[in-house]
This record gives C-alpha cells, structure tokens and sequence, in this order.
C-alpha cells in the first residue's frame, strides 16, 4: 500500500511537472506570436469600409504575422483627427489623404516617409498611373502610395434627356442651350448645392477653365496670376446669371450635396459633377448607375482638361522600420492589381497603370481616359485653404447679391496676397 | 493632531479635485494663452513668437472674425433674453395644475436630450426650400414666395436661433420649475387678499423668490450661447457667405482648416476674456452667498 502511495504522489508529481511546461510552452508561445505580430494602424474614410474591411482581412490572412487596424472617420472628423494627431505626434502607420494642399501638409512638416527609392526598387511605375504618381509627389518626393485617381465629368439622366431629346454638349454654348432648354420644360438645369462651398465649387472652375483657358488657369491655381483678371470676373458673372436663370435649385446656396443627390438620382435634375465615386455611390444607394451617362465639360479649350486629384496613402516616417515595411507592404496591397479586381465593383477608379474593368461600375474607365487626355487639379487642393475658403466665400456674396463679380474677385486676391505674407 | 496637520487636512481633501481641474482645465487653459502668442501650423517643431500679433490681426484684418464676434454677441444677448424669458414663461404655465401637465414637461424638456447634430439634421430638412415649414405655408398660398431660411444671409442666423431656441428650452425650463416649486403659496394668498393683480404678484413675489434660480439659469444660457458651435456648424457650416460664422466655428477653421493654430488659441481666449465679464461677477456673487 506504501508503495502504491508513491507511484501515485510520483504520478501527481509528474503531471504537475507536465501542467508546468505544457503552461510555459504555451505562455513562451503566446509571447512568442505576440512580439512576431507586427501592428500597422490605418486611418480612413468610413464610406470605403465597404471594401476596405474585406480586403484588410484577405491581406492579414495571406500575412499572419501582420495585424492591421482600421479606423474609419468621416471626411471632416478625418482631417481634423489626423492635424490633432500630427501636433500630438500620435499619427497612424498609415492613413488615407486627398493630394495638394490637404495632403502636403504632412510632407510638409516632415512627417511622411520618402517612397521615392522604394517606388525605384519595385518599379511602381510600371504598376501605378503615371498622373497619380506625379500627384503624389512633392518637392520631388513621392510622399504617398497612390490610390484612388478622380477625374471629374457632367453626369446626366439618360432618360431625362432622351425626353427633351438634348444630346451631350460639345461647345460651352450648346452647355447653354441646354440649359435653357431645360429650364423651360420646368427641370432644373444645374444640381449643385452651396453648403461647405466644395460641390459648387466643381462648376465655378470649369467655367474658369472655360474663360481663362489651361495656362492661366494653372497660373491662378498657383498663386502667379492675378486672380483680379477678368476670366476670374467673367466666371462669378455667369454664375451669377445662371443663378438669376434660375438654373439651380432653390436656395442652394445652402443646400447640402446630400439633398441634392436624391432628385438628381430619381432624374429630377439634369447636371452634377461627380467622378468614378458615383457609380458606387448611386448602387450602394439602390439606383442602377447604367442609367446615367457623363460628358466632359465643353470648356472650348485645348486640351480639353477635367479636374482632378489622387488620394493616397501615406506613411508615417516614425514608425520603427519594422511597421514601416508592414504599412508599405500593406498599401501595396490596397492598392495592388488582385485586390482591385477582386473589389473592382465598389473600389471606385484605381490610381493603377492598367485599372480592371467592372460591369457595376461602368463609368470609372471613361472617366480616367478623360483624365488621360488633360487635367488639372481640383481647386480646394491646389490652393492654400485660407485662398479656398475665400473663393467658397466670394462665390456666395456673388450669387446672394451681397458683391460684385470684381469684388469678388478682388477679395480672393486680397486672400492670395496675405496668404503669401504669412 | 498637531496644529501643523489640522490646517493641511483641508488641502489634502481638496488635492484630488484640484489636481483634475488643474489637469484639464487650467494647464491646457494656459498652454492655449502660451500658444495664442505663436505662429505655429499645429505640427512643425518651429514655433515662431510673435506676441500679440495674433490678436492684434483678428480685429485689424479678420473681416470673418469681426462679423463672428458680433454674431456671437448678438446670439448670447438674445439667448439670454429670448430664451430666459420663455423658460420661465413655459415653467409658470406648466406649474399649473392643469390636464396632462407631466406629459407635456416631458413634451417640452425632450429636445434638450437629443444631440445637437441629429437636432440640426431634422431642422435642416424642415428649413429646406420643400420641407415641412415651406409646405405648411404653402398651404395658405405663400409656398413659392417662402424662402429659402438658411441660404438667406437676413434668415439663416435667425433660422439657426430659432432652433436653438427649441433645442435649448428643457433646461432652463426645468431649473424654473423646481424654483417655482420652492415658493409657498402663502405670500401669494397674501397678495390676492391685498388686491394685487397678477403682474403685481408675478413682479413682487415670484420674481424676487426666484433671484437664485434666476441667476444661474442667465449664467448657463450666457455661457451655452458665448460657446455655441455644434448646431451652427451642422445646419450651415458656419455659411451663407459666412454669415453664420460665430467665434467657435471660426475658430475651427483657423484650427484645423487653415492651420493656424495660434490664431485659433487667440479666438478661444477672446472668448473667455468675454465670458469672464459676466463670469466672475456671478462666481463671486455665489461665493458670498454661500458664505452667509
């Protein structure tokens, strides 16, 4: 009985020594995994969520050693998430910006990373376009991936203009034409909508493009022209005729974007400026974007030019090495080709060389080949945003009466002026 | 307990709260001053002083800031005015015994639970040129001459008042009923016998038996109208033509749109000079009272 007392305390003893390494194994195991993870942060837009999250999950799957974490923000709450993280030196690994003045902000207090060698080494020129490339470059710099590529044309209900038997414009005039055509069979022309100033903004400058034709207005978007020139006149003077038309929808001064969306989709209203944004856009809101077709804005000028910017991703150049290789690795991965045609239905229009068609969004080729032909860059990130606010100012005090086209325009170069003092 | 030990006791107690208020309110308070006498974009190691420039600009060359301040100084005013006057109003018809009267404080106090954001959205699309107030007066022959409320420089601030007005009532209006509630029936049965008509009661009785509570509903109201932002900015950005901007939007802009985080810091002080006019009269008048 002794005996059998000690081969069983033996056998206690043997599995306590057992429960002890099997534990220390599995603790070592845990530490192990954990220090092998590489967490990379991504901040971005919640309405790409929708083929954000899905990819993100493919890409921690085929990288196991690679944990990504997405936070999505509205456009606003971004932009003002990511200047209080850059002041508090709390940025992400990696987050999603708009180009121009939005997005130089970063490479301009030196916060992003230089991808310029690593795009040389793995030759991203042969993967991205070349525009989206150029507008992702500061300073001779590449300061992001690129990822979307937005060109910007006048989409239009098909049916709506098969009834007043209206066909695409090819001149400014014949834009007018319709207009007025348009008008009188009581649709509203134009649906834009003035609130936070962006959305009108897209049809001020194509009329500018139209009056102060490429060179000037490139020198206007870069602070070396005078903006008291008289394109710049002449654009806030067929606004404002257009607005006494009553071409655009009542008070839309202040109407949101959003309000404005609804009518045109059910074919109430004729123009909008939208990009390759719409086609989800109008699926993900239960139209079918087939039944919408889009023209190039007839500025009557060469190249005919349509506005437009790149959104990227850029990196955060303090990260330890390791997380910058896993956020580079992972934006390559957003933005590659298998990722794109497997998202090609929501993904919007790829910053990509070769973009992947999609049968559900029919318009976003088309509208990258007009950016192929000629662009220029969206107004709110080619200027400095103090000149952008008072551009969104001078275009209300134009159509509310308040000034006069010069005013107008003399008060944006006021802007200009104490924008280059600071 | 040593003589030493008594008089520290006090401190001690008071340590906590005072390190928290200290923490989030007072040293950000000052590093705000400290940074409103910079240049600085909010992300750059260089910090360029420039004194008092920052200040001296906003009421020189910041047309913005000028038409900001005065809209918020008429706002507060008429918050004070408009909105104290209607609580107490709404608080002396629901201190009646009259039918239904629980349900309608509910009625009256449920919008100041909602977030302003969701209370601006609902407006929004009842200011819209084909919303519900434009469709009611369409009922009587106005609906193509109805404006357009909030892109009319003349309307919109007005418009946004209004509903501030609707979203700011329950509180006021609850601290009115519970001051009505403290007020013995007796004085006004007094007044009655004496022939005192209702505005003679209303003046002598009530009135001077609310001061406190009136008091501190006008020192909320004033520090809720100064600090106004969230409603602005969500029905109209701050816009037509900037004509909503008020000093807490502007000072978003600066902040975060333009990068001027100096400037910025330089409204929010201009901002709490002011409230300090009407702050730190009441602060002391609370303080002496408490020590009677």
């Amino acid at each position: 009985m002794a005996g059998f007392g000690k081969r069983q305390e033996d056998s206690v003893k043997k599995k306590i020594a057992l429960g002890i390494v099997l534990s220390a194994c599995l603790i070592s195991g845990m530490a192990l995994s954990a220090e092998a993870k590489i967490k990379v942060t991504l901040w971005g837009l919640s309405d790409q969520k929708v083929f954000l999250e899905p990819i993100l999950a493919d890409f921690m799957k085929s990288n196991p050693g690679i944990e990504a974490e997405f936070s999505p923000y509205s456009i606003d709450a971004l932009k003002q998430a990511l200047k209080v993280a850059a002041s508090s030196k709390t940025l992400p690994d990696l987050w999603y910006t708009w180009g121009g003045s939005l997005g130089s902000f970063y490479v301009e207090n030196g916060m992003t990373a230089d991808l310029t060698k690593i795009a040389q080494d793995r030759n991203w020129a042969a993967k991205y376009n070349k525009a989206a490339l150029a507008l992702c470059t500061y300073g001779g710099k590449l300061s992001g991936v690129p990822y979307h590529l937005q060109a910007m044309g006048v989409f239009y209900p098909k049916d709506l203009m098969a009834k007043y038997k209206l066909t695409p414009p090819k001149t400014f005039s014949e834009f007018e034409a319709n207009l007025k055509t348009l008008k009188a069979a009581k649709v509203t022309p134009l649906a834009f909508a003035g609130k936070n100033g962006w959305h009108l903004m897209r049809l001020t400058e194509v009329v500018l493009e139209h009056y102060a034709g490429p060179k000037l207005h490139d020198e206007l978007l870069g602070l070396k022209a005078s903006w008291n020139d008289p394109a710049v006149i002449k654009t806030f003077d067929k606004l404002k005729e257009w607005s006494e038309a009553g071409y655009f929808p009542k008070g839309f001064v202040e109407l949101d974007p959003q309000e404005v969306e609804t009518n045109f989709y059910q074919g109430a209203m004729a123009y909008n400026i939208e990009g390759p944004w719409w086609d989800s856009n109008m699926l993900s809101n239960g139209f079918d974007p087939a039944t919408q077709d889009f023209f190039p804005f007839p500025t009557d000028q060469k190249p005919l030019r349509s506005s437009s910017f790149a959104e990227m991703f850029q990196v955060s150049n303090q990260s330890d090495p390791a997380q910058l290789d896993a956020a580079i690795k992972l934006a390559e991965y957003i933005t590659g080709v298998e990722t794109v045609a497997k998202y090609a239905d929501t993904y919007g229009a790829p910053a990509l060389a070769k973009a992947p068609a999609s049968s559900k969004s029919p318009h976003v080729l088309p509208l990258l080949d007009t950016a192929a032909k000629g662009n220029f860059l969206i107004g709110d990130q080619a200027l400095p945003q103090e000149v952008v606010q008072k551009l969104f100012e001078a275009t209300d005090k134009v159509l509310l009466k308040m000034w006069t086209s010069k005013e107008a325009a003399a008060s944006i170069q006021t802007a200009v002026d104490a924008y280059k003092k600071k | 307990m040593s003589v030493r030990v008594r008089s520290l006791k006090p401190w001690l107690f008071l340590f906590p709260a005072a390190f928290i208020y200290m923490a989030v309110v007072l040293v950000p308070s000052l590093n705000t001053l400290v940074l409103s006498l910079f240049k600085w974009n909010g992300a750059s190691p260089v910090m360029i002083f420039v004194g008092w420039d920052n200040y001296v600009k906003l009421f020189t060359e910041d047309t913005v800031f000028k038409l900001a301040l005065t809209n918020t100084l008429l706002w507060t005013i008429a918050s004070v005015l408009i909105l104290t006057a209607l609580a107490l109003l709404m608080a002396m018809l629901l201190n009646q015994k009259i039918k239904g009267r629980l349900a309608f404080r509910s009625i009256f106090y449920f919008p100041s639970i909602l977030s302003a954001v969701v209370v601006a959205i609902t407006w929004r699309w009842m200011y819209h040129p084909q919303g519900l107030i434009n469709g009611f007066l369409g009922l009587f022959g106005v609906g193509d001459n109805a404006p357009a409320w909030l892109a009319e420089p003349r309307s919109a601030m007005e418009s946004v008042f209004v509903t501030s007005l609707w979203f700011g009532l329950g509180q006021p209006l609850v601290l009115f009923l519970a001051g009505l509630q403290t007020i013995a029936r007796d004085p006004h049965e007094a007044a009655i016998i004496d022939g005192a008509n209702a505005w003679q009661r209303f003046s002598r009785i009530t009135i001077p038996m609310l001061r406190e509570t009136l008091i501190i509903v006008l020192a909320t109201v004033f520090v809720n109208g100064m600090r106004v932002y969230d409603l602005i900015f969500a029905m109209t950005g701050g816009g037509p033509a900037e004509s909503t901007q008020v000093l807490s939007t502007w000072m978003y802009f600066q902040t975060f749109t333009f990068a001027n985080v100096g400037v910025g810091a330089a409204i929010s002080w201009i901002l709490i000079a002011i409230s300090m006019v009407v702050i730190i009269p009441y602060v002391r008048y609370t303080t002496k009272k408490s020590e009677q």
